[in-house]
C-alpha cells in the first residue's frame, strides 16, 4: 500500500472491483434469500413479505431428518479426517519422500466429484461382490454386505473429497510451528504426548479448529458424492435436489436454499471472525515476545 | 482393511507415546496404562508411530489411487445386464469414440476452455492486486472473502442462478427496465453460454487462491526494480509476473478446466440438450446401469488430467507452487 499513495483512486476502484466479484459470486445466493421472502414466490408481479415459508420447513418431517441423516455423516466424517489430516501434515514434514505424500494428498482436488464417485461406486460394488465370494468359498456369510453402499461408503467419498483441505490448513498453521519447541519441550523431559499437547497443539488449534469447521461444511454441501456412494434422497443436499427436479422449485424449496446458506454463512463468518480476532492476538503476543523493549 | 475409517483413525490416534525422540506427536494417550508397556518395549512405540504415520497415505492409496488405476481396468470388461464381466473388449470406447459422446466431449473442452481464459482475466488481476498492494498482514484476510461463496452449496449456488438467468429472471428484467433490451434474453440458460457462465462464477474463486499462491513466487521487491528501470505495466506483467507465477497459474487452470469436464451438476442444471460433459456421460451411463461406458470415460478423463499435469510439470516444475507450504 505504501507505494500505492499516487493513485489512491486506482487503489479504491481496484478494491471497488474485488468486493463486486465477491458480491457477483454471491449473487445467485441473495436472489434466493429474497425470494424466500415473497409470499407469492417466484417471479410474482406483487412482492408481499412473508416468513411463512421458513415455518413450513420447520413442519417438514422429511427435511428435518435429512438434516438429522446429513449431520451424522458430517461428525463421523470429521472425527475421522481431521485426525488423520493431522497426522498426513506431520507425516509430511518428516518423511523422506515429501512430494510422493503431498501429490497424493492434495489430488484429489484436481479429480471431478462425479468421476471419483463412479469409481468408487464400482470399487465399493466390486468388493463387496468378491467378499461374498469368499464367504461362499468358505460357505460363511461373514463377508457379505461389508461394503453395501449407505454411511461407510458415503464416508470413504467424503473423506477422500475433505482430506486435501484439512491437510492443507493444518499445514499452513504448522508452518508457523517451530519443530523447536518440541525439541526443547522433549529436552525438558517432555513425553511426545505432552510435547504435543501443551506445546505444539495450542499453537495450530486454529487450524485444527478451522478445519473441522470446514469439513462439516464440505459435508454439508456436497451432493453428488454423497448421492452416489450412498443413494437415497436422505440427505440435505439430495432432499433438496430431488424437490429441484421432481416438484419443480416450490416456495418452500427457496426458503430451505435460504436456510442452509443462512447456517453456513454464518458458521464460516464466524471462523472468519474468531481466527482473525485469534491470529490478531497470537501476533501481538508474537510482536511483544519479538520486541519486548516495545522499540518499533 | 475390513475396518471401518472410523476405526483406522481412532486406533492411529490412541497410540501411545514413544520414547524415541524421533517420533514425536504420534499418540494421544501418554497418559493410560498401556504406556507402561510402551516404556518396557521402547522399539514397540517407534512401529506404532511408523504405522501411524502410513495411515491417510494407506487409505488414499486404497480408496483413492486404486479405484482409479482400477478404471481402466474396468473400463475393458464386458457388459452384463446389471452389472460388468470380465473380459476384454473395446467396445466402451468405440461406443465412446463413434457417436455423438465424443463431440459432445470436445464441446464441453471447449466450454471449459473458454471459461479458464474468462475466470483468469477476471480472477488473477485479484489475486495480483491482493498481493502487490495489500498489507501483507491483511492479505490472508482478503482471500478470506473468497471462501465466503463456498459457505453455500454448489447446487444452491448453480440451481440459483436459474431464476437469476431465465426468460423472466432478474438479470433479464433489470436491463429491461433500463431500456438496454427490448426483449429478454435467453441465450444465455439452458445453453452452452448457460454453463460457461455457471464454471466461471463455480471456479472463480480457485483461481483467486491458486493465482495467490504463485504470487508468492514473486517477491514485492521485483515490482520495485521493474518500476525503476521504467517497465511498463504491460512489460511487467507479461515479463514478469506470468513467467514468474506460471506454475500457479497452471494449476489453477487445470482445476477449472477439468472440473469444467468432470462436474455433472453444471450442464445438468444451466445447460440445454446439447450440453453435456464427461461428467454427465459417466453418470448418464452409471444410471443406464452401463458401467463399463462409465468407466471408460473415467478413464479418458484420467488420461486428459494426468497429460496435462504432465505438460505442466515438464513446462514448469510444479512443485515450485508447493514451496510457501515448507
Amino acid at each position: 500500500m505504501q507505494d500505492d499513495y499516487s493513485s489512491l483512486w486506482g487503489y479504491r476502484l481496484k478494491w471497488l472491483y474485488t468486493l463486486l466479484v465477491v458480491f457477483t459470486l454471491m449473487a445467485p445466493v441473495f436472489y434466493v434469500m429474497y425470494i424466500s421472502f415473497n409470499e407469492n414466490g417466484f417471479g410474482a408481479r406483487d412482492y408481499v413479505f412473508t416468513l411463512d415459508w421458513y415455518v413450513v420447513i420447520f413442519s417438514d418431517l422429511l427435511l428435518l431428518e435429512s438434516f438429522l441423516n446429513t449431520l451424522v455423516l458430517a461428525t463421523i466424517t470429521v472425527v475421522v479426517v481431521v485426525p488423520m489430516g493431522l497426522v498426513a501434515a506431520k507425516h509430511y514434514k518428516i518423511t523422506r519422500y515429501p512430494l510422493a505424500v503431498v501429490s497424493l494428498m492434495l489430488s484429489p482436488l484436481f479429480v471431478p466429484a462425479d468421476i471419483l464417485g463412479s469409481a468408487l461406486l464400482v470399487f465399493f460394488k466390486n468388493l463387496n461382490k468378491t467378499f461374498t465370494l469368499l464367504g461362499e468359498s468358505f460357505s460363511v456369510n461373514w463377508f457379505d454386505n461389508w461394503f453395501d453402499l449407505g454411511y461407510f461408503s458415503a464416508i470413504v467419498g467424503l473423506i477422500i473429497y475433505t482430506l486435501p483441505y484439512v491437510f492443507v490448513v493444518i499445514l499452513i498453521t504448522m508452518a508457523r510451528y517451530k519443530d523447536q519447541q518440541t525439541e526443547a519441550a522433549r529436552s525438558c523431559g517432555a513425553t511426545a504426548w505432552q510435547a504435543f499437547w501443551h506445546v505444539e497443539f495450542p499453537q495450530i488449534r486454529a487450524g485444527i479448529f478451522s478445519a473441522c469447521s470446514f469439513t462439516i461444511i464440505l459435508t454439508f454441501n456436497e451432493y453428488t458424492r454423497t448421492s452416489l456412494l450412498k443413494g437415497g434422497y436422505d440427505t440435505f443436499t439430495s432432499v433438496l435436489v430431488s424437490q429441484m427436479l421432481n416438484e419443480g422449485m416450490s416456495e418452500q424449496s427457496y426458503a430451505m436454499s435460504a436456510m442452509v446458506s443462512y447456517i453456513a454463512i454464518a458458521i464460516i463468518g464466524s471462523i472468519i471472525l474468531l481466527t482473525l480476532v485469534r491470529s490478531e492476538r497470537l501476533e501481538q503476543v508474537a510482536r511483544a515476545k519479538a520486541d519486548p523493549m516495545g522499540a518499533t | 482393511m475390513g475396518e471401518s475409517p472410523g476405526g483406522l483413525g481412532k486406533s492411529g490416534l490412541t497410540n501411545p507415546v514413544s520414547t524415541s525422540p524421533k517420533n514425536k506427536n504420534e499418540g494421544r494417550g501418554g497418559r493410560n496404562p498401556a504406556s507402561s508397556l510402551f516404556v518396557r518395549y521402547p522399539r514397540l512405540g517407534d512401529t506404532a508411530g511408523k504405522i501411524l504415520f502410513a495411515v491417510p497415505v494407506a487409505f488414499m492409496c486404497l480408496f483413492f489411487a486404486l479405484p482409479l488405476a482400477l478404471t481402466y481396468v474396468w473400463s475393458f470388461f464386458e457388459r452384463t445386464m446389471f452389472w460388468m464381466k470380465p473380459g476384454f473388449t473395446l467396445f466402451s470406447y468405440h461406443n465412446f469414440f463413434t457417436s455423438a459422446r465424443l463431440e459432445n466431449f470436445l464441446a464441453s473442452m471447449g466450454h471449459s476452455s473458454i471459461s479458464v481464459i474468462v475466470a483468469f482475466i477476471f480472477g488473477f488481476p485479484i489475486a495480483v492486486f491482493i498481493r502487490r498492494r495489500i498489507p501483507q498482514v491483511a492479505q490472508h484476510r482478503v482471500i478470506l472473502l473468497f471462501i465466503l461463496p463456498f459457505a453455500v452449496s454448489e447446487i444452491i449456488r448453480i440451481f440459483a442462478l436459474r431464476p437469476f438467468l431465465q426468460r423472466n429472471g432478474l438479470v433479464n428484467n433489470i436491463l429491461l427496465e433500463l431500456g438496454v433490451i427490448s426483449e429478454p434474453i435467453t441465450a444465455i440458460l439452458y445453453t452452452p453460454m448457460g454453463v460457461i457462465i455457471g464454471e466461471v462464477l463455480s471456479f472463480l474463486p480457485f483461481i483467486v487462491f491458486a493465482g495467490f499462491l504463485a504470487m508468492e513466487a514473486v517477491p514485492k521487491y521485483v515490482f520495485e526494480i521493474c518500476e525503476d528501470l521504467g517497465a511498463s505495466q504491460y512489460r511487467v506483467f507479461v515479463d514478469v509476473i506470468l513467467p514468474l507465477a506460471a506454475p500457479g497459474i497452471f494449476a489453477g487452470s487445470v482445476f477449472i478446466f477439468v472440473n469444467g469436464l468432470g462436474v455433472a451438476l453444471l450442464p445438468n442444471i444451466l445447460g440445454g440438450p446439447g450440453a453435456v460433459n464427461a461428467g454427465l456421460i459417466a453418470t448418464q451411463a452409471i444410471t443406464a446401469l452401463d458401467f463399463p461406458l462409465a468407466m471408460a470415460v473415467n478413464a479418458i478423463m484420467m488420461t486428459t488430467l494426468l497429460g496435462l499435469l504432465y505438460i505442466g510439470h515438464k513446462l514448469f516444475d510444479l512443485t515450485k507452487i508447493l514451496s510457501p507450504m515448507s
